[in-house]
């Protein structure tokens, strides 16, 4: 019976690991392999693809300009949520319920319809082409779901503790950096997983907000399909680099996301 | 008197040249750049520096400045990035950042400038298939006005426009030259040389064809030959082989695969270089320059025989001939195929991938670097006829929107004109393989190497180049229309329809787009539908395109020797 689990769960993490596995080891091959036949490990091993988007900034900078507005998108999201979910789980006001709602249908809409809106205001505000561009557009869809996380974590914590440390003589700010945020901090981490997870990943904005300056790394990777065929073993090197920031984030976040998954609003 | 002051005139103004050429000499950086990168150049070394020294001059006022141009990745793009880019702010002090993205990207940039009015970019390389979109918008800088009005300080005086091979693909109906080339690649016929050179394959092929093997003429030729390899000959040296190669997944590139030539090659279209008129190979047709429909009800040919019938074979051949896992690849992954040496001929080959055909150690290059493998003109198919064209030419030309400011547009177009000025396009040629200039293609330098490129040096040497064009101005919304491409093409590839139901569905759309076009207005050549069309009875029964259906669609193969090919080339052009 266990043998038979364990056989299952062998299979299944195989399953999951391939495609991962092939991106690893096609970024290791030159292209001459990688077109000519299948071989399930580099025979004639190379680390040219790497070494080229580490020495050449209009490769490396793509990561730079990616971790940096995911860095800023991330930070303004959870500094605006975090009062807003505290509003929305502690006091009752007119129309609360539906601009929570409301707040949710933002996220419903494909960011490709906001494509010229924000280019054309961007563009107003000379944002465009900077990383604050593409941060800024990211909240539109980080925020909602920040509020929507923190809500559930702020309200599984009971009213009294707000209470309590009035009475132990907080102020309200002490206590919403000195009580509150310790107390969520799973639910924090949740939220911040999920804002880098969307911005790292969203495409469409990043590359209609940025030309040269602020470039995602995402739309420098277009770059490896050509007239004159497609460089593979470009494209899965720099796809392979582009796991580590997440791998990295998760390994930090992994027991707040185990905690905050159970709060049950994720 | 007005003669002795136009004298004192000129004379001081000669003298200022004079004063200002020995002021200004040419800078030691320049100096280096000729020196390490560009010594191969069809000018002396004299004429290299005076040229140079008129970039230094001419760029004075722009010193300082950073200019964002882009274009596609390839490898002569690549070069021009990295080394031309440079070069250039070394002799101008303008710095130049020659962004790389995808093609699709490029043009994704290019229409939100359109749209918005915003500069993105200072500088576009486009391909010229646009160049009916740009002439009837009001969104491209004409460059012929440019060069005679606002841009006349800063345009190289020895540009020679006239050297440019591919000058009449960017040039627009009212006669304008709307962009400026600055690469070129061609989709020619690609083939195992040294396979067709064996004697036991010959004799078989003939045994059994009743001719000899050889390059096809038409597309009969061609089918025999797929039959023949595929089906005939199986192996070659414990190999399984194949005698066709192209690709079927039902992507965007797809679309590219039809409206670059395919039609053309069959034979749908009127007559006329660079492209067919009043039909082009799109199958829409013009009265003077205003598309009038792509239906043969409304005269046009997307939807003739000659279209069905292309359709038909690409779908036939692609399933019969080809490798199995042919009909789910894109562009970009059929086309490194034939180099891993399973694939005797390709019909449809775009010499982009030549340099990547020459990699030593490949399964189609010799042990001394020579290819195994030639390059030639492709068939053409039962309703070709002479005077049509016959394959297809892709040129990245540079192009400049109303929308950048003018001094930035001033300073990138001193950029482009660099990039393809005759101090440098022969070394970038010999990088990228990829010929704009009749001076570089003629010089010495390009003879000596010609053994080794597979026949591209010849095929652009020979009078049959000018049959080789991209998309002309006919097609007045290239993005519009060319996405309607792929997504029915599919339908057929899949099945789901017949060929003639597809190309049906394919010119219903087309003509949508046109009426909307119409509607909305354009700044020149503008659609123009008629309320009632004619029908296709009436337009099977004028001369030329759109053409009724031949009783016989396979004629008799017809064959031609390459090295009698290449040899009455060598006669033509001399």
């Amino acid at each position: 019976m266990r043998i038979g689990r364990q056989l299952i769960l062998g299979i299944y993490f195989l399953f999951i690991m391939l495609p991962i596995y092939w991106l690893v080891n096609m970024s290791f091959k030159t292209n001459e392999e990688i077109v000519s036949g299948l071989t399930l490990w580099p025979t004639s091993w190379t680390w040219e693809h790497y070494e080229r988007i580490f020495t050449d900034p209009s490769w490396y900078m793509g990561y730079i300009n990616s971790l940096q507005y995911v860095t800023i998108n991330t930070l303004i999201s959870l500094t605006l949520a975090l009062p807003a979910a505290y509003a929305f789980s502690r006091y009752r006001f007119m129309g609360d319920k539906h601009l929570f709602f409301w707040l949710l249908t933002n996220r419903m809409a494909p960011p490709a319809v906001f494509l010229l809106p924000f280019f054309q205001l961007y563009s107003e505000l000379k944002l465009f082409d900077t990383v604050w561009a593409v941060a800024i557009a990211h909240t539109l869809f980080n925020i909602p779901i920040c509020v929507w996380i923190l809500e559930g974590a702020i309200s599984s914590i009971p009213k009294e503790l707000d209470e309590m440390a009035s009475l132990d003589g907080y102020s309200f700010p002490g206590f919403f950096t000195k009580v509150l945020i310790p107390q969520i901090r799973s639910g924090i981490g949740v939220a911040a997983f999920f804002c880098f997870m969307f911005s790292w990943v969203e495409l469409l904005l990043a590359r209609t907000l940025t030309s040269v300056n602020a470039k995602p790394i995402a739309a420098i990777m277009t770059r490896t399909k050509g007239a004159a065929g497609t460089d593979w073993g470009m494209l899965a090197s720099a796809g392979t680099l582009t796991i580590i920031p997440g791998l990295i984030i998760i390994w930090f976040v992994r027991h707040h996301i185990a905690k905050g998954f159970a709060l049950g609003r994720v | 008197m007005i003669i002795s002051r136009s004298l004192i005139t000129g004379a001081i103004a000669l003298s200022c040249f004079a004063m200002q050429a020995k002021s200004a000499p040419l800078s030691p950086k320049a100096k280096q750049w000729l020196k390490d990168e560009f010594h191969q150049s069809t000018l002396t070394k004299q004429q290299q520096e005076q040229e140079l020294l008129w970039f230094q001059e001419a760029a004075k006022p722009y010193k300082g400045m950073t200019i964002n141009v882009v274009s596609e990745t390839i490898d002569t793009h690549t070069y021009e990035s990295k080394k031309l880019a440079k070069a250039f702010y070394d002799i101008t002090g303008i710095k130049i950042v020659h962004d790389l993205i995808g093609e699709g990207d490029v043009i994704e940039k290019l229409q939100t400038q359109f749209q918005t009015g915003r500069n993105i970019y200072d500088m576009y390389v486009n391909d010229s298939d646009l160049i009916g979109t740009h002439s009837r918008q009001n969104y491209v800088i004409p460059l012929s006005d440019f060069m005679k009005g606002e841009g006349k300080d800063v345009t190289l005086p020895t540009l020679d426009l006239k050297d440019f091979i591919g000058l009449s693909f960017t040039t627009g109906p009212d006669g304008k030259v709307y962009q400026l080339p600055d690469q070129q690649f061609a989709n020619l016929y690609w083939f195992r040389y040294d396979w067709f050179n064996r004697k036991d394959l010959k004799k078989k092929f003939k045994a059994k064809y009743g001719y000899e093997l050889g390059v096809p003429v038409n597309w009969s030729a061609y089918e025999d030959i797929a039959d023949f390899f595929t089906n005939e000959v199986k192996e070659i040296d414990g190999k399984k082989v194949y005698g066709h190669m192209d690709y079927g997944k039902k992507d965007p590139s797809l679309g590219w695969r039809f409206t670059d030539a395919w039609l053309s090659m069959a034979g749908t279209g009127s007559k006329g270089i660079p492209n067919g008129l009043p039909v082009d190979e799109w199958g829409i047709r013009v009265d003077q320059c205003r598309p009038v429909g792509s239906t043969v009800a409304r005269g046009g040919a997307v939807n003739a025989p000659a279209s069905v019938y292309a359709l038909t074979k690409y779908i036939d051949w692609l399933k019969q001939y080809a490798p199995p896992e042919a009909l789910g690849m894109t562009f970009s992954e059929a086309g490194p195929v034939p180099s891993q040496g399973q694939v005797a001929q390709q019909i449809f080959w775009y010499t982009a991938f030549t340099r990547a055909s020459l990699k030593k150690g490949l399964p189609v290059v010799n042990k001394d670097g020579s290819p195994k493998w030639r390059m030639a003109p492709s068939p053409h198919g039962p309703y070709w006829e002479k005077g049509m064209k016959l394959g297809y030419q892709d040129a990245g030309s540079w192009t400049m929107l109303k929308s950048t400011p003018s001094k930035r547009r001033k300073a990138a177009w001193l950029y482009a004109q660099f990039s393809v000025s005759k101090t440098v396009s022969l070394t970038k040629f010999l990088e990228g393989l990829t010929p704009i200039r009749e001076s570089d293609l003629k010089s010495p330098v390009v003879t000596k190497l010609a053994p080794k490129l597979g026949g591209l040096v010849e095929f652009y040497r020979s009078p049959a180049r000018t049959l080789w064009t991209p998309t002309g101005i006919n097609v007045p919304d290239y993005p519009r229309l060319s996405q309607l491409w792929w997504q029915n093409i599919s339908q057929a590839i899949s099945g789901e329809k017949t060929p003639q139901a597809a190309m049906d569905g394919l010119g219903k759309q087309m003509d949508k787009i046109l009426g909307r076009l119409e509607r909305m207005g354009m700044k020149q050549c503008a659609p123009k539908l008629a309320s009632k069309p004619k029908g296709a009875d009436y337009w099977f029964k004028q001369p030329g395109s759109p053409k009724p259906k031949l009783a016989n669609e396979k004629p008799k193969g017809k064959t031609v020797p390459y090295d009698k090919l290449v040899k009455s080339w060598q006669e033509t052009a001399h």
